[in-house]
């Protein structure tokens, strides 16, 4: 009874620990949550705009610091290298991250995360790299694509090697809009779909529990009887 | 072995076979060792599989009670995802956990398969969800203590991962 006690109090520490963040314990292998649109897909479910992000680049001796700028919900996120701007006299580089209000929908390009616009108060004179999270509502992008206007055009930009999943990873000389996305002539790879319309781990846990009460109580109350009738045996009564 | 394998999963292309591969290498800790020791005999074992469906729900009650989303995971990961999670079992709670145990007792066993298991998530976790991390890996030794079984953690962490 004393053990079931401490385990009882683990298990609500650990609903408190994990409540604290989303989604809890998580070993990395889906997103981590659901993908912000601007535009939403039908099968998206309830939606949470996505953020926009900013920072102030310190330049020191004319030369500008090593950075990351990301959104705050992480779906963007462009590093820059040491000196990586051609910074003048200026003693701080602002870098900011938008999400597009509107989704482009260029003739040879399907885009399956939001459009971002990147602006800078100084020119790149090294390349950033640049990392895009996309949904699992949607196929897999095949590589991220830049425009200077969100009319178009868009041109594919180098990709960078795989890295975890749910992420495109690639590099830019310049700032300016973008997206990820595949051609339009190209089938694309099918994208992870969610289960259960957006309620699927609310079903899971209550099927959970159901079979651990359902099963749980006949095999205790079989246990209980063996036990008062003296022929239980510890080592096998499954 | 577990920093190796979340480095190479986040610097391949091949990540899904990188993270298999990883799983499959942490099992290896428990190799040769006796079923008994790691907690892996088959006493009571339906009981112990409906802990692990228990333990399971529990992991995931907060998840649920937040979102209601869950991804279908692809073949690869999916498989992937099953691998590291009964890796990772016979490595902390099953090899380590005994290991520890035998060295000095319980309390040594459950502390320190807590904390080097919340380690082994530094690289791969932000700092914020190691709290939770902590907490699921003290449920989980608990239950190995308490039950003296791994077959419900390995369950319990399965699911989890399956579904998160």
């Amino acid at each position: 009874m004393k053990r079931l006690a401490v385990l009882a109090a683990a298990a609500i520490t650990y609903v408190l620990a994990a409540w604290t963040v989303a989604p809890g314990f998580y070993d990395g292998f889906g997103p981590t949550e659901p993908y912000r649109w601007t535009c939403p897909p039908q099968q998206a479910g309830a939606n949470t705009k996505p953020s926009s992000g900013r920072a102030d680049i310190p330049v020191r001796g004319g030369k500008s610091e090593a950075y990351s700028v990301y959104t705050s919900d992480g779906q963007i996120v462009i590093g820059f290298l040491p000196d990586s701007f051609d910074a003048g006299t200026k003693t701080t580089i602002a870098v900011d991250i938008t999400p597009l209000d509107s989704c482009p929908e260029p003739k040879d390009v399907r885009f399956v995360t939001n459009v971002y616009k990147i602006t800078a108060d100084a020119p790149l004179k090294k390349t950033a790299n640049l990392t895009l999270l996309y949904s699992n509502l949607e196929p897999h992008p095949d590589d991220i694509y830049r425009a200077d206007d969100p009319g178009g055009p868009w041109a594919a930009l180098p990709r960078s090697q795989q890295g975890q999943p749910y992420t495109i990873y690639t590099s830019t000389d310049k700032v300016g809009y973008f997206s990820a996305g595949y051609l339009a002539t190209t089938t694309p790879r099918p994208g992870v779909v969610t289960i259960g319309g957006g309620q699927a781990l609310p079903i899971v846990v209550a099927v959970l529990i159901v079979i651990v009460v359902l099963a749980g109580l006949p095999l205790a109350v079989m246990r209980r009887r063996r036990s008062r009738g003296g022929e239980e045996d510890e080592e096998d009564d499954s | 072995m577990e920093w190796t394998r979340i480095l190479l999963a986040q610097n391949s292309r091949f990540t899904a076979a990188v993270l298999l591969l990883g799983g499959a290498a942490l099992g290896l800790a428990a190799l040769g060792q006796p079923v008994e020791r790691l907690g892996l005999g088959t006493s009571r074992f339906a009981l112990r599989v409906i802990g692990g469906l228990a333990l399971g729900a529990v992991l995931l009650l907060p998840a649920a009670a937040r979102s209601g989303w869950a991804p279908l995971l692809p073949a690869g990961l999916a498989a992937a995802a099953i691998a590291v999670s009964i890796g990772e079992e016979l490595a902390f709670r099953g090899a380590m956990y005994a290991a520890l145990d035998e060295l000095g007792g319980a309390p040594l066993a459950i502390g320190g398969t807590t904390l080097l298991w919340t380690l082994a998530h530094v690289l791969s976790h932000p700092p914020e969800f190691l709290g939770a991390v902590a907490a699921a890996g003290l449920l989980l030794a608990l239950w190995r203590w308490a039950c003296k079984d791994l077959v419900a953690p390995i369950i319990g962490h399965v699911i989890a991962d399956l579904a998160l």
